[in-house]
């Protein structure tokens, strides 16, 4: 990334991630492998969203 | 501006009164999540007649109650075992136990989700990043694997950098000398006591010269050493290396880290914590550089169990001058002090053992290692300091630089001991240079019928 003067257009990407992984936990009870899998990638998700979205909600 | 210094180039150079913003709005979420999880803060906040709708400013976080470790230890013994009601997500939501090393009483016990994991290991990446580890560094961890959060952290900090992880976690010390030596690590991660104690015995016992070694950086934290110019120096003459100083703790993540520009200090993360320092006579909070008080900190991330307002007793000041890496997060000048419950009085004047550490490792004819202990002859207090003379030198030569100083510095008088290279006790993780047998004649006292 070369410029941060829009985070909000990566901010959208971060959370499209969010929204899909959130789906296919839902999604995936019967399926350890992906549900357990999705939910440790939200923890990462989450760092991105410390990292980028709550700045862009202070505009 | 070169944006590779920074972890988050955002973040770490925001304007302050946009951090506080910031801080603001995480600190409300922190406190409505606390609030609306956690049998313990509910309780806590509505005895003090507080909801979070009553915090409407900065100003007013001075209204909501601390917490003191003692709190934590009564909170354990309810359910669920073996945490206590703070926790604020279902048990099996808990990936992570750790424990507090016990040091001022029963340990605390510590649990983290796998996304408080993530945290733990981003706060991390803050420090590392701004010590300049990066993908090609090969980092060597001599730490004991275990409950003690120690660098564990760190480990997963360095592999989120892209650095290559070698944990020297069940070897012993000359083992991991040579397994550095072997593998041409390039930095390292220890207390200040483990990193003169491989040094020492590097030199001493393996005819090693630790800078010969390709130790270009080591991350110090656990003990204060890193922040004590004299201590610092020692390692960083021991090693070759550049000798950062970082502070956490187990109950609250990692707060701080020095950069790689050693401004004398400490960065707080203000992203990622609320630091607040209170004076310790009057209870008021201090917003202005210079004066010492105690940290009161908010962890404004940590969801499991949360760090909210937490009295940490670390005696921090914030330090007046900006530092030059370009970082707006505030400087704490010397890094953490002392303990708000180390400071003790001795003859009436105020005594941190962080003083004694600075004049004894500030004088190359002594070793590394010292001992202080304060007891009472009759009604009068005494301090005894055991130090120890490297081989060569004469007590002659540094007996009067030692009083000197120590008077100097301290402001007290001291009966000294000399001792023999190599005959005071070594220590592997943290150690106990400082016994105040005073506490212990007067518990005595006490008992007697």
């Amino acid at each position: 990334m070369k410029n941060f003067s829009n985070l909000s257009v990566v901010n959208d990407k971060i959370l499209k991630i969010k929204q899909l992984l959130t789906e296919l936990e839902a999604e995936a009870e019967q399926f350890p492998a992906l549900s357990r899998n999705s939910k440790r990638a939200l923890a990462s998700i989450k760092m991105l969203e410390l990292n980028i979205s709550d700045i862009v909600a202070l505009e | 501006m070169n944006h590779q210094e920074y972890w988050n180039p955002v973040l770490e150079t925001m304007p302050l009164e946009k951090l506080k913003l910031l801080q603001f709005k995480k600190f409300k979420r922190i406190l409505n999540w606390a609030y609306t999880h956690s049998k313990f803060h509910k309780a806590l906040y509505d005895t003090a007649g507080l909801t979070p709708d009553d915090i409407c400013s900065l100003d007013d976080i001075k209204k909501v109650p601390k917490v003191e470790k003692s709190m934590m230890r009564g909170i354990q013994n309810k359910d669920p075992f073996p945490y206590g009601d703070a926790l604020c997500v279902p048990l099996e939501e808990v990936s992570i136990f750790r424990q507090t090393s016990g040091t001022t009483g029963q340990p605390v016990y510590q649990p983290d989700t796998w996304q408080d994991w993530e945290w733990w290991s981003e706060c991390w990446s803050f420090a590392l990043w701004a010590q300049g580890y990066r993908p090609n560094d090969r980092v060597f961890l001599p730490f004991g694997y275990n409950i003690f959060v120690a660098f564990w952290a760190g480990h997963y900090a360095a592999e989120k950098l892209g650095c290559e992880v070698v944990p020297g976690g069940v070897l012993d010390t000359q083992s991991r000398i040579l397994k550095i030596q072997e593998l041409n690590a390039t930095a390292m991660m220890a207390t200040p006591t483990y990193v003169l104690r491989m040094a020492d015995v590097a030199k001493n016992k393996m005819g090693i010269d630790p800078s010969s070694l390709s130790i270009n950086k080591i991350t110090c934290a656990g003990e204060p050493g890193a922040g004590i110019p004299s201590t610092k120096k020692r390692m960083e003459d021991a090693w070759g290396a550049k000798v950062y100083d970082h502070s956490g703790a187990t109950e609250i993540g990692a707060w701080s880290y020095e950069c790689s520009k050693q401004p004398c200090g400490m960065h707080v993360n203000e992203a990622m914590f609320l630091v607040e320092i209170e004076d310790i006579k009057t209870g008021e909070i201090i917003e202005e550089p210079g004066r010492k008080g105690k940290m009161i900190i908010t962890a404004l991330d940590r969801m499991a169990q949360p760090c909210i307002r937490f009295d940490s007793k670390d005696v921090i000041e914030w330090d007046p001058q900006p530092c030059s890496c370009g970082r707006s997060f505030r400087l704490i000048r010397g890094g953490v002090i002392g303990r708000a419950d180390d400071i003790t009085k001795v003859k009436g004047v105020l005594l941190s053992p962080a003083a004694i550490e600075e004049v004894v490792r500030s004088i190359d004819g002594l070793g590394d290692e010292f001992e202080v202990i304060v007891d009472k002859q009759g009604d009068v207090d005494r301090i005894k300091l055991k130090v120890e003379l490297m081989p060569e030198v004469t007590r002659l030569s540094i007996e009067n630089v030692l009083k000197d100083q120590l008077r100097l510095k301290t402001n007290l008088g001291y009966q000294i001991e000399y001792y023999d290279y190599g005959s005071l006790p070594r220590y592997e993780v943290k150690a106990k240079r400082f016994k105040d047998l005073r506490k212990k004649i007067f518990k005595e006292k006490e008992c007697r019928p």
